[in-house]
């Protein structure tokens, strides 16, 4: 395959507004140490290729608004999406606390995805709210990973955005394996199918 | 029908009128006495008896069969005649109606008045157009792939819109929708197991993905309640709900969503307007890719029109705004459009797909839309949802209603400055035109006037007794004339023929020439014309009509071409020659026969300033003294001197063969370009004339040097007037400027002398 990358994954940035998902996006996608960056079209949506395992990676991340008032709407962002990156802001308790709801949101919305826990803006201690043990445990209570990042100052971006992909990567990959294990039942089910559509 | 049969009795029992199935519903003998739906119940089961026992073969007329199955899943009612199934699809709507054209449907319909539903239903034509579009396409958009590819692609869409157009009478439009999100991975699978597409990288395939689904979805979109607001759906009843609320929603600002938008900047009012004029031709876009397409255009100005960097945070509310300014015609049925047959995977993924999963939560937002939403007081909500939509957002309205027309102010703008542009053009091109001919205009008079300097004309009087009389009676007398002179002066010959190639102008001083030799009374007669032709025309009748060879009359073309350069030349001295010519014709003759002093001396009729000036340069002042035989030579040099202006090589000719016999006679020499004042001109012309006949005299050997170097002196005393003239030094300027001469290789004195002759001689040819 001429191909310039051996998977696609679609990721989701969500969170409240004002968390800095955008910032992260765009340290992310347009940070410089990264020369496989490959286009920038406007902040909301980025691409990003990424090599893990000798693999190609084309990360595609969407942003999403974050206002309370677009919340019942953002259902159709999850359509198709591998990984979700659920981002509060550590100096904003209420951002923290409605992480649950975004988590309840995802539950709804997907069926299996990945996630992980971003606390944003963690570069000035003394603003500080969310205190990381508190994160951590709840992390650990939902089985996600958590990154404390700062996009400002750029740490653990890259990180984070590298579990995720390789989280995704690697539930694909078993996904895979599992169809491989079934794919004479998907065929039959075709044929199936088929011939059911010739009768009616 | 039994039930018919009871009709005529005068009194119907309510019971006979009732459904025969016990139902309280009225029953109708067109419904065989059952009410409408038990009817369609029972005609529902007797078709299943009858396809279970007669047709389980038949694969062709599915469709038919699958009719009243889809006629079920629309009005959900049990079973159906065919007959009553047609009417009522008549009554549906009209877009069913047309549906029923284009789809095998109507065919089958037909025939289930013949009652033949087994008939297999003629195949549907697809029209041959959209495949000669889609080659087309295909050729300029992959150039490079093998026709097979192309092929296989129109094969596809062929099988394609068959397919849907099949399927779209039996299913459902979700159904459907899943089915064409089957035949694109079909389609994909096809390109990745094919040998056809074996060198096809999966760009290329993606690509020829998205020209399939353009082609085919450009084509089913134009047919009605196919796949665009499918019968079946309501959206278009959706589509009007959301216009009227969107209407109702004008009111709707940039401060109640949140959204930065500053009205009274132009360039946001721009981007703003651009944004909207993408959201409004996403309804004129075929293809869900076109569609997709323009919904990523406007995005991309939405988010221009928040500020970089922007975020989701800030696109949504713009979208949501946009949206609502722009009031997208079909909106819904084109949302859904897209979201059922475009191709799943570019909707969950990619730019496009990312900006219509924002378009379609901004259509939610606002089919939603509360006063909570808007972050405002449910009371003031309401009371602005009461007010006439035509009063709310008339700010923005007129924002954009600015937009508009500063856009189309622009665009004459663009227009006019185009047509500004094009003129100046035009006019730049016509100055050129225009310089191109004043430069060539100078050019030519440059030329007229080299050639004219370099070839300046010396006219021998030419005394041939015996043979004057031949001329007089022929046309061509100088013929008869040349062999005798020939051997004397071979290269004055050349020399005239050089002339003669020169053109035109050396054509005419040759006609002009003819005429003298004829007659002296028919000359005078001929020199209004040639004036009226030419004004400069210089007519040499009066002794040359005699001599005939000696006649030098210079009418020279070029100089009636260009009237500047005649005036340089002097042939203003035109108007002399007639009036002498007659007069001293005879004696002239005479006189000339005698001796070349006579020739030379000067005329009597009072160009005496002149001619003592000219006498002083020409160190021939005794000579001028004019005799009584003067006058008459001064009438041929006249003569001679507008010959040479007009035509060298005219008088060349007669010249050469003149001068050589009669050598000892007064050689003329033409310097007569010099007088550009038209009195000094004639003065100068005599002057010149007996200057050269002086140093004729002097000089008898070489006469045509002699004279030539005369000539210079009367230049430099003529100074003003003629500086080319004064040039003259025969030999380079005439190898230069007069290609005629230098062709025939006569040396320059040499082509002085044979050039007066030589135009004559030409010109009785001619």
């Amino acid at each position: 395959m001429a191909r310039e990358f051996d998977h696609l994954f679609k990721l989701l940035i969500i969170g409240d507004s004002g968390v800095g998902k955008s910032c992260l996006l765009l340290r992310f996608a347009d940070n410089t140490f990264s020369g496989s960056y490959i286009t920038t079209i406007g902040v909301d949506f980025k691409i990003r290729t990424l090599e893990i395992n000798g693999e190609r990676i084309k990360l595609q991340i969407w942003d999403t608004a974050g206002q309370e008032r677009f919340r019942t709407i953002t259902s159709t962002y999850y359509r198709g999406t591998h990984g979700v990156i659920v981002v509060y802001d550590v100096t904003n308790g209420e951002s923290f606390a409605n992480v649950k709801r975004w988590l309840h949101e995802i539950e709804q919305n997907c069926d299996v995805v990945n996630k992980v826990l971003v606390g944003n803006k963690n570069d000035c201690p003394s603003r500080k709210v969310v205190v990381i043990e508190d994160a951590q445990r709840f992390a650990n209570q939902m089985n996600i990973p958590l990154f404390e990042t700062s996009a400002k100052e750029n740490i653990n971006v890259e990180e984070m955005f590298l579990t995720i992909t390789k989280m995704v990567l690697r539930s694909k990959l078993e996904m895979k394996e599992r169809q491989n294990v079934t794919s004479n039942e998907t065929v039959h089910l075709k044929r199936g199918h088929k011939t059911k559509k010739k009768c009616c | 029908m039994s039930f018919a049969s009871k009709m005529p009795s005068l009194r119907i029992d309510q019971s006979d009128l009732k459904c025969k199935n016990g139902c309280d519903y009225f029953g109708n003998p067109q419904w065989q006495g059952y009410c409408s739906k038990c009817h369609r119940e029972q005609m529902m089961r007797q078709r299943r008896a009858e396809k279970a026992s007669t047709n389980p073969s038949a694969t062709l007329p599915k469709p038919e069969q699958k009719k009243p199955e889809r006629g079920l899943k629309l009005s959900s009612h049990s079973s159906f005649s065919k007959f009553e199934e047609k009417r009522l699809r008549q009554s549906e709507t009209l877009k069913k109606a047309n549906l029923l054209k284009f789809s095998v449907f109507k065919k089958s319909s037909s025939d289930d008045h013949d009652h033949t539903p087994e008939k297999r239903p003629p195949e549907f034509k697809i029209p041959a157009m959209v495949f000669e579009g889609m080659k087309h396409d295909f050729r300029a958009r992959f150039p490079a792939l093998a026709p097979q590819v192309d092929r296989d692609a129109r094969v596809f869409v062929h099988s394609f819109i068959m397919d849907v157009i099949k399927c779209a009478n039996v299913m459902t439009v979700d159904e459907l929708s899943e089915r064409v999100q089957r035949q694109y991975q079909r389609f994909m699978k096809h390109m990745d197991t094919s040998p056809h597409f074996g060198n096809v990288d999966s760009d290329t395939k993606e690509l020829l993905l998205d020209f399939v689904e353009k082609h085919a979805m450009t084509y089913l979109h134009e047919l009605p309640s196919v796949v665009f607001s499918p019968s079946g759906t309501d959206d278009e009843r959706l589509d009007r709900a959301m216009s009227e609320r969107i209407q109702q929603l004008s009111w709707v600002g940039e401060r109640h969503l949140e959204c930065k938008l500053d009205r009274n900047s132009a360039a946001c009012r721009q981007l703003l307007y651009k944004a909207i004029s993408e959201l409004l031709g996403m309804d004129s876009a075929m293809s869900p890719g076109g569609k997709l397409a323009r919904v990523r255009r406007c995005c991309r100005h939405v988010l221009a029109l928040c500020g970089a960097p922007a975020s989701a945070d800030d696109l949504l509310p713009a979208l949501i705004f946009t949206v609502l300014k722009a009031n997208p015609p079909r909106l819904v049925s084109n949302i859904n459009f897209v979201t059922r047959f475009c191709n799943a995977q570019r909707l969950m993924t990619g730019e496009g797909g990312y900006y219509f999963t924002n378009l379609c939560c901004a259509v939610s937002f606002i089919e939603n839309l509360t006063a909570e939403s808007l972050n405002m007081d449910k009371k003031e909500f309401d009371c602005y949802m009461a007010m006439p939509a035509s009063i709310g957002g008339s700010a923005w309205a007129a924002a954009l209603s600015l937009c508009g027309c500063a856009r189309e102010a622009e665009e004459q703008l663009a227009a006019a400055q185009a047509l500004l542009r094009e003129a100046r053009d035009v006019q730049a091109q016509a100055q050129a035109v225009h310089d191109n001919a004043a430069t060539f205009e100078e050019q030519i008079v440059k030329k007229v006037q080299d050639v004219l300097s370099k070839t300046p004309l010396e006219i021998k009087p030419r005394r041939e007794l015996p043979q004057f009389g031949k001329f007089k009676s022929s046309a061509k007398p100088l013929i008869d004339l040349e062999p005798s002179v020939v051997p004397k002066e071979t290269n004055p010959e050349p020399s005239d023929q050089a002339l003669a190639q020169t053109g035109t102008s050396v054509q005419q001083p040759l006609i002009d020439y003819k005429d003298p030799p004829i007659d002296h009374k028919e000359t005078e007669a001929e020199q209004p014309r040639i004036d009226s032709r030419v004004p400069i025309a210089l007519p040499a009748p009066p002794l040359t009509t005699k001599d005939q060879k000696e006649q030098q009359i210079l009418t020279v073309d070029t100089s009636s071409t260009e009237p500047e350069k005649l005036n340089i030349l002097g042939f203003e001295v035109i108007d002399r020659p007639s009036p002498k010519s007659p007069q001293n014709l005879d004696q002239n003759w005479d006189l000339k026969q005698t001796s070349s002093l006579e020739l030379l001396t000067p005329s009597l009729l009072g160009f005496t300033p002149f001619d003592s000036r000219s006498i002083d340069e020409l160190m021939t002042p005794d000579e001028f003294v004019s005799d009584h035989l003067a006058p008459g030579l001064s009438n041929i040099n006249y003569d001679i001197d507008l010959s040479d202006f007009s035509g060298d090589n005219s008088l060349a000719e007669d010249a050469p063969k003149a001068k050589d016999p009669f050598s000892p006679d007064g050689i003329k020499k033409f310097d007569p370009f010099a007088p550009q004042p038209s009195t000094f001109a004639e003065t100068l012309e005599k002057f010149n004339e007996f200057s050269l006949v002086d140093a004729k005299t002097n000089r008898p050997y070489d006469p045509f040097e002699i004279v030539h170097r005369n000539t210079d002196p009367f230049s430099a005393g003529l100074a003003v007037t003629l500086p080319q003239q004064t040039t003259d030094p025969f030999s380079p300027q005439q190898k230069e400027g007069t290609s005629i001469l230098d062709d025939n290789n006569s040396p320059t004195a040499a082509c002085l002398l044979p050039s007066p002759l030589l135009p004559q001689s030409s010109g009785k040819p001619a």
